[in-house]
C-alpha cells in the first residue's frame, strides 16, 4: 500500500518529519517495506521554455532547441523530439541531474552531462514522460501546461517534493480500510495522540446529488447479492475528456497508478484515497453493444455463464464461468465484478457520457477469482481485504463532486443504490482489567477512550472500570473486545509496554521420549564418523523405481514445485541414496551418511483420517576403498548394534528377509526390502515385532546408483523402537576371583545360526553361581563344498565364591558339548 | 655434630628422597654431602657408641649406593628411550600402514539439528515441554483450527501444498498448536512445537520450499503481551549469549490478537549497521503475538479465564546467520564437504 507523506500529513495534521513517520508508521501500523524520497531523484530538473527551434545540421531525427529557465542567457539543448514549439513548456535535466528513470532500473543511475550530440553542443535534456518516471511515453518529450512557471523546481511544480512510504499489504491483510490514504492518515493522527477528524463527505451517507439537465436512465439488477452487498451507481453526461491536473497525475504517479485520463484518474485518486474501488463506463458503448438496452443502461450483477468470455481492460481475453461474478448489460458481461473493466465500455477520448460504479462485492469471491484468473489489479487488492458497503455512498459522493468540477459534466440520473441488507452499528464493552491484564499494561479509563476516540470510535456510556464504544463504520475487522485491545496496545505503542517474565511454579517440564531417543542416537552416529543429513520430504516416481520401491505407496503432491518433487517418499533411504550418489560423484569413497526424519505410506491413516507419522533412522554406509571382500551388512550391524547397547536395548533379533515371510511385514518396512539384497539383509526384531532393515543393496539399486561393492545400509522405525521395552539395570555384584580365559572351538552345520549357539553357550556359562560371558573370536569354513563351519567362542568364565581348576573348566566345557550336541548336531573340537 | 639420633633421622629423609641421582649424590656422598660429614664426625662421637654409630653409617652409606644405581638406571631408561613426533598421525619410530576406516572419520551433526537441541535445551530450562511437529496435516489443524475459515484472504499469505488426498504440507508449526493446547491442557501450558515446515516458493539462495521452524505457546491465567515480549527476549539472549534491545512491530497472522513481529538490535553489529541486518542495526526475527480467544476455543480452554502468547521462527535462517552460511541450499545438500564441517 503505497502512501505519498505529504497528503498523510495534510490529512493528519502530523508535522514530523518524514523519516520519523515512516518510524511511527511502522512501529504502530505494520511493516514498512520500503520509503524513498522524491527529492533526491528530482534534483536538478527544472522547468523550461523552448524559445529557439532549429534542425540539427548533421542529423535529420534530431533538433536543436534553445531553451529559457529564466534567465537571459539561453541554453542549447539537443533532443530526438522534432515536434516541440516555440513556447512549449518542457522539463529540462540539467547537467549533473539524474535521469529518474534510472535510478530504478539501472545499478548506477545515468547522470546528465554536458556533451556533444553529432558535433552539436548539448547542455542537458529535455525529458520523456518514462524518463521522468510519470509514464510509459518515451517517444516525445513530455508537455508541461502553459502555466508552468518558468525556472521553477520541476519536483515541487509537479508535486513531486514528497516521500512515499509503502507499508507491506501482508501487514494490513484484515484492515480494508487501511488501503485508503485516509485511514493512514487517521492512525497517524491517533499515533501522535491527536484526534482525528474524517473529512465531512467521508462520514455523510446521505445521497446528495440527483439529476441536473439531461436524463440517463440507468436500471440495476442484482443477481449475485449474496457477494455482492451493494450496488450504486449514478451516470453523466457533457463529459470533456482530458489530460488530468498536474496534483492529480503526481498523486496517481506517487502511489503507483498510471494516469489514463481525467474520468479514470478520477475515479482512482477517491479509489485509493477512501480505499474504495470505483469504475466508470461509458454510457453509449454500454446501451449501443446492448440489443436489448432500449434506451436505458441496464446493468446486471450476475454469475457468469460457462462459455462467456471477457476481453478485459489489459487486452486479455478471459474465459468465464458460472464462480466468476460479473457485471454485464442485458446479455453480455461488460466487467469481471471487482477486479478489471470490459475493453467494450471502455472510457475512451470520445467518450462524453458514463456511468459511475460504486459497489461492495464479498472479498472471498474476489480473491478467488483474482486468483483463478490470475488478474492483480488495484481494485481486487482492495475488495480482497473487507470493504464496509457503507464506504459506498460517500466515496461516489466525492467522485460526483471531482468530476462535476474536473470534467465540466452534469448529473444525468439519480444516485441508483441497491443495498438490501444494511449493516448495523455495532458496540462493545469491555472491562479496563481485562484489556490491561491482556497487554500488561496499566492504562487507565481516561487514556484508553482518548486512544479510541482519536481513531473516531464512538464512546458510549458504560459503568467505572468498563468502556464501551461504537464501532466505526469502516471497521470491518473489529468483532471482538481482543480486537480493541489490539488498537490501544498498537496506538499506545507496545514498546512503551513494560517487560515482564511469567511467573509460573517450579513444576519440571514433561519428557519427550522419542526427541531424545533422537538426540542420544545423533551423538553416537556423529561420534563413530558418520554425518547427519536432512534431506527433502520430496521425491519422484523415477526416484524411487530407482530404489526399487512402489511409487503407488507414496502421496502424491497436488501443487508440485517441479516434477521431481511430486511425490511424497516412502522411506529415507531413497533419499540417502541419490545423496550417496551425489556424493560419490563428488569424489567421497567412503562415509557413511543418516537422517533420522518421518517418511509417509499413503495406505497408513490413523483413527482420525490422518496419514500415520513414525519416525524413522537411516543410514547409508559406503566404502569403495575396502576391498577385501568382507560383507558391509557387518559394519551397518556394528552401527545399529552399538545404539542398541549404548541404550540398554536387549533381546534385539536379526532374520534374513530370504527366510522371512513378507506376508508379516508392515507396510512400511514391506515396501523398504525391495531395496535390499534378500540374502545378505535382515529384519530388525524385537520378539515378533519388525522394527527395521539392515544389508547390502539389491544389485539393481547398486547398479542404479552406482555404488561400491562395499556398500549397506539400514532403515529402523523409532516410534516402534521405542516400545521395546527397556530393562532398568541393577547393579551386580563385580567378581571377586579372577577369571578363567578359554577359547572353544566348535564345528557346525553351515545352516547353524551363530546366535542360536552363542545364546546356548551363554545360558550355561551363567547357571548357578557362574559368570560367564561368551564372545566371537573367529568363523572359519574350508569353503564352499564344506556343509559345516567353525565358530571360535572365547568364554571368560567366574564363579561367584571360588577360583576355578582345571576340574571346574572341564565340566563346564563338557556340559557345553553335551548341549550343542544334543540340540545342534554340533562338536567341540 | 652427629649423633646416634641424627643418623636414625637422616636414613628416614634418605628412604624417602625423591630427589634425581645427581642431586642425591650431591646431598648425601659429596665432599659436603650429610652422610660423608656423618662419617668424619665419627672420631666426636662417645666411645661406647662409636661401633653402633660406625655400623650405622655404613648402613646408611649402602642404602644411599642402592639408591644411586637404581636411580641411575631410571634415568638411563629415560633418556634412552626414542623421541616422537607427537603432531604426525604416526612416525618413523611406530610405522603403520593402515587406513583410516568409516568410524575414524569426523562424524557429524547436522547444523540446523545442532541448533534445535540448542534450543530446546533452553526452552526446557525455561520449563517448557517438546512436541514435534507433524509433517503431513488437514485443513482443520492447518487453518480452520488456527481462526483462517475458509476463504481467507490469509490463507494466501501461505503458499501451501497439498496432496492429492486433500492433505496439506504445513506451511508453518502453528498447525501443533490445537494438539498442543488439548495434549497438555488444562493451563498452564508452556510447549515448544519444533519440526519441518514446507512452503510453495520457487529455491534460491534465500528461500526453500523445505524449512525448519520452532513454534511455542505459553497460556496460563493473567498472561500478557509483556510477558511475551519478555520470555522471548530472555529466550534469545539466552540463545546468543548478549543483552539485546528488542522491539514488536504490529503484523498480521489470524491466529493471534495483537499480531506482533519480534525485532532486535543485531547481534553481530551491536545497531552500527551490517551486511545480516542490511545495515538497519535491527533484524526481524519472528512472528507472535497474543492467542486469538477462538483458537484456545478450538483447544478446548476457556479465553475468558485464560490468555496466552505463541510465536514461531525459522531455524534455518538463524542457523546461517550464526554460521556465516550464505545459500540455504545447502542445508539439504548433503554434500559431505559441508557436512562434515560441523
Amino acid at each position: 500500500m503505497k502512501a505519498p507523506i505529504n497528503l498523510l500529513k495534510k490529512l493528519s495534521g502530523v508535522k514530523l518529519d518524514d523519516k520519523e513517520i515512516v518510524r511511527l508508521i511502522s512501529e504502530h501500523i505494520g511493516q514498512v517495506e520500503d520509503f524513498h524520497d522524491l527529492r533526491g531523484d528530482y534534483k536538478g530538473i527544472l522547468v523550461a521554455e523552448i524559445k529557439e527551434k532549429q534542425d540539427h545540421p548533421n542529423a535529420d531525427k534530431l533538433a536543436i532547441y534553445k531553451i529559457s529557465t529564466g534567465d537571459k542567457k539561453l541554453i542549447q539543448v539537443v533532443a530526438g523530439d522534432k515536434t516541440l514549439e516555440v513556447g512549449d513548456k518542457v522539463a529540462y535535466l540539467r547537467p549533473g541531474s539524474k535521469i529518474p528513470y534510472t535510478i530504478y532500473t539501472e545499478a548506477e543511475p545515468v547522470i546528465i552531462s554536458k556533451r556533444k550530440i553529432r558535433g552539436v553542443e548539448s547542455n542537458g535534456m529535455l525529458g520523456a514522460e518514462k524518463e521522468l518516471n510519470l509514464g510509459s511515453d518515451y517517444t516525445k518529450v513530455m508537455r508541461l501546461p502553459k502555466d508552468a512557471p518558468i525556472g521553477e523546481d520541476f519536483a515541487k511544480y509537479y508535486e513531486l517534493d514528497d516521500t512515499i512510504v509503502d507499508i507491506e499489504n501482508k501487514a494490513l491483510t484484515n484492515r480494508g480500510d487501511l488501503f485508503g490514504i485516509l485511514g493512514i492518515a487517521r492512525e497517524l493522527s491517533a499515533i501522535t495522540n491527536n484526534k482525528f477528524e474524517s473529512p465531512q463527505w467521508y462520514l455523510d451517507n446521505d445521497k446528495k446529488y440527483t439529476e441536473e439537465t439531461s436524463c440517463l436512465n440507468i436500471e440495476i439488477k442484482n443477481d449475485a447479492e449474496v457477494i455482492c452487498p451493494r450496488y450504486t451507481a449514478i451516470s453523466f453526461d457533457n463529459i470533456n475528456i482530458q489530460e488530468s491536473l498536474i496534483w492529480l497525475k503526481s498523486f496517481l504517479v506517487k502511489s503507483g497508478i498510471a494516469s489514463i485520463n481525467n474520468v479514470v484518474d478520477i475515479t482512482n485518486y477517491v479509489a485509493h484515497l477512501v480505499g474504495q474501488p470505483l469504475h466508470a463506463f461509458d454510457y453509449d458503448k454500454l446501451v449501443n453493444n446492448d440489443l436489448k438496452a432500449k434506451g436505458t443502461a441496464r446493468i446486471n450483477i450476475r454469475m457468469a455463464k460457462i462459455g462467456e468470455t471477457i476481453l478485459a481492460l489489459d487486452n486479455k481475453i478471459y474465459e468465464l464461468d458460472e464462480n466468476i461474478m460479473v457485471i454485464a448489460d442485458s446479455t453480455h458481461p461488460i466487467a469481471i465484478a471487482g477486479i478489471i473493466g470490459g475493453k467494450d465500455t471502455e472510457v475512451d477520448a470520445n467518450t462524453k457520457r458514463i456511468v459511475l460504479e460504486c459497489a461492495n462485492f464479498d472479498k472471498t469471491a474476489i480473491r478467488k477469482t483474482s486468483m483463478r484468473l490470475g488478474i492483480s489489479t488495484e481494485a481486487a487488492t482492495k475488495f480482497k481485504h473487507a470493504i464496509s458497503p457503507d464506504t459506498c455512498i460517500p466515496t461516489l459522493n466525492k467522485a460526483i463532486e471531482l468530476i462535476r468540477e474536473l470534467t465540466e459534466a452534469s448529473i444525468a440520473s439519480d444516485i441508483v443504490d441497491i443495498y438490501s441488507l444494511p449493516q448495523r452499528t455495532k458496540s462493545l464493552s469491555f472491562s479496563l482489567a481485562s484489556l490491561n491484564t491482556h497487554l500488561g499494561t496499566d492504562l487507565d479509563k481516561e487514556t484508553v477512550e482518548k486512544i479510541l476516540s482519536n481513531m473516531e470510535y464512538g464512546m458510549e456510556k458504560e459503568d467505572e472500570g468498563y468502556v464501551k464504544v461504537s464501532i466505526p463504520y469502516w471497521r470491518m475487522d473489529i468483532d471482538i473486545k481482543e480486537d480493541i485491545f489490539e488498537d490501544v496496545g498498537r496506538i499506545y505503542g507496545y514498546n512503551n509496554i513494560k517487560l515482564e517474565l511469567p511467573t509460573r511454579k517450579i513444576k519440571p517440564s514433561g519428557i519427550n521420549k522419542l526427541y531424545n531417543l533422537k538426540r542420544q542416537i545423533r551423538e553416537i552416529l556423529s561420534n563413530s564418523g558418520a554425518n547427519e543429513t536432512d534431506t527433502y520430504s520430496f521425491t519422484d516416481v523415477q526416484t524411487l523405481k530407482k530404489c526399487n520401491q512402489d511409487p503407488e505407496f507414496a502421496f502424491r503432491i497436488k501443487n508440485a514445485l517441479a516434477p521431481e518433487l511430486s511425490l511424497m517418499r516412502t522411506s529415507l533411504i531413497s533419499s540417502l541414496l541419490t545423496k550417496t550418489e551425489e556424493n560419490i560423484q563428488r569424489g567421497f569413497n567412503q562415509f557413511a551418511l543418516f537422517e533420522m526424519n518421518i517418511a509417509h505410506q499413503r495406505q497408513l491413516v490413523d483413527g482420525n483420517g490422518l496419514p500415520i507419522e513414525s519416525w524413522s533412522l537411516a543410514m547409508v554406509i559406503c566404502d569403495a576403498t575396502n576391498n577385501s571382500q568382507t560383507s558391509a551388512y557387518y559394519l551397518a550391524k556394528r552401527y545399529i548394534a552399538k545404539i542398541f547397547s549404548t541404550l540398554h536395548i536387549e533381546g534385539i533379533g536379526y532374520s534374513l528377509i530370504s527366510e522371512s515371510s513378507e506376508k508379516e511385514l508392515p507396510i512400511n518396512i514391506k515396501n523398504l526390502i525391495y531395496s535390499f539384497e534378500s540374502n545378505r539383509t535382515a529384519l530388525i526384531k524385537y520378539n515378533d515385532i519388525v522394527l527395521g532393515v539392515i544389508g547390502e543393496f539389491n544389485s539393481v539399486v547398486v547398479n542404479n546408483f552406482q555404488l561400491p561393492a562395499y556398500s549397506s545400509g539400514l532403515e529402523i522405525d523409532l516410534n516402534a523402537l521405542l516400545n521395546v521395552e527397556q530393562k532398568s539395570k541393577q547393579y551386580r555384584e563385580m567378581p571377586k576371583y579372577p577369571a578363567s580365559i578359554n577359547d572353544v572351538c566348535i564345528e557346525v552345520n553351515k545352516d547353524t545360526q551363530y546366535i542360536d549357539l552363542e545364546n546356548e553357550i551363554k545360558k550355561i556359562v551363567n547357571k548357578d553361581k557362574l559368570w560367564g560371558e561368551v564372545s566371537c573370536i573367529d568363523i572359519y569354513s574350508k569353503g564352499k563344498e564344506d556343509s559345516k563351519k567353525r565358530i571360535t567362542f572365547r568364554l571368560t568364565l567366574r564363579h561367584n565364591s571360588k577360583t576355578f581348576n582345571s576340574n571346574d573348566i572341564s565340566s563346564i566345557i563338557c556340559n557345553i558339548e553335551k548341549n550343542i550336541r544334543e540340540k545342534f548336531d554340533a562338536t567341540v573340537i | 655434630m652427629h649423633t646416634l639420633k641424627t643418623l636414625e633421622k637422616i636414613k628416614t629423609e634418605i628412604l624417602e628422597s625423591n630427589s634425581s641421582y645427581s642431586e642425591f649424590k650431591e646431598k648425601y656422598l659429596g665432599t659436603k654431602g650429610l652422610v660423608t660429614l656423618a662419617l668424619k664426625d665419627i672420631t666426636t662421637i662417645d666411645k661406647k657408641d662409636r661401633a653402633e654409630y660406625g655400623k650405622q653409617i655404613n648402613e646408611i652409606k649402602n642404602i644411599c649406593n642402592d639408591i644411586l644405581q637404581k636411580k641411575k638406571l631410571q634415568e638411563e631408561k629415560i633418556h634412552t628411550s626414542k623421541k616422537i613426533d607427537p603432531t604426525a598421525p604416526f612416525d618413523i619410530n611406530t610405522p603403520s600402514d593402515k587406513l583410516p576406516e568409516i568410524l575414524d572419520l569426523k562424524g557429524s551433526k547436522h547444523p540446523l539439528h545442532k541448533e534445535v537441541e540448542i534450543f530446546t535445551d533452553i526452552f526446557k530450562d525455561m520449563g517448557f515441554d517438546i512436541l514435534e511437529s507433524r509433517q503431513i496435516d488437514d485443513d482443520y489443524h492447518m487453518f480452520e483450527s488456527l481462526n483462517f475459515p475458509k476463504g481467507h484472504p490469509a490463507r494466501d499469505m501461505y503458499d501451501t501444498f497439498w496432496t492429492e488426498d486433500g492433505f496439506v504440507l504445513p506451511a508453518h508449526t502453528s498447525t501443533m498448536q490445537n494438539r498442543a493446547l488439548k495434549k497438555f491442557g488444562p493451563p498452564p501450558i508452556r510447549v515448544v512445537l519444533p519440526g519441518r515446515c514446507f512452503r510453495n516458493e520457487a529455491t534460491d539462495a534465500s528461500h526453500e520450499h523445505t524449512f525448519y521452524q520452532i513454534e511455542g505457546i505459553y497460556v496460563d491465567k493473567g498472561i500478557s503481551l509483556a510477558n511475551m515480549q519478555a520470555t522471548i527476549k530472555t529466550f534469545l539472549e539466552a540463545y546468543l549469549e548478549k543483552e539485546l534491545e528488542v522491539k514488536i512491530q504490529p503484523a498480521f497472522f489470524p491466529f493471534t490478537e495483537p499480531d506482533c513481529e519480534f525485532i532486535i538490535s543485531c547481534p553481530f553489529c551491536d545497531k552500527v549497521g551490517c551486511s545480516t541486518c542490511n545495515h538497519s542495526g535491527w533484524i526481524e526475527l519472528m512472528g507472535c503475538g497474543m492467542i486469538h480467544p477462538n483458537v484456545l476455543k478450538q483447544g478446548g480452554i476457556n479465553p475468558d479465564i485464560y490468555s496466552g502468547f505463541a510465536w514461531g521462527f525459522g531455524v534455518d535462517r538463524l542457523t546461517m546467520i550464526k554460521l556465516g552460511i550464505k545459500d540455504i541450499r545447502l542445508l539439504r545438500d548433503s554434500n559431505l564437504n559441508f557436512l562434515r564441517q560441523f
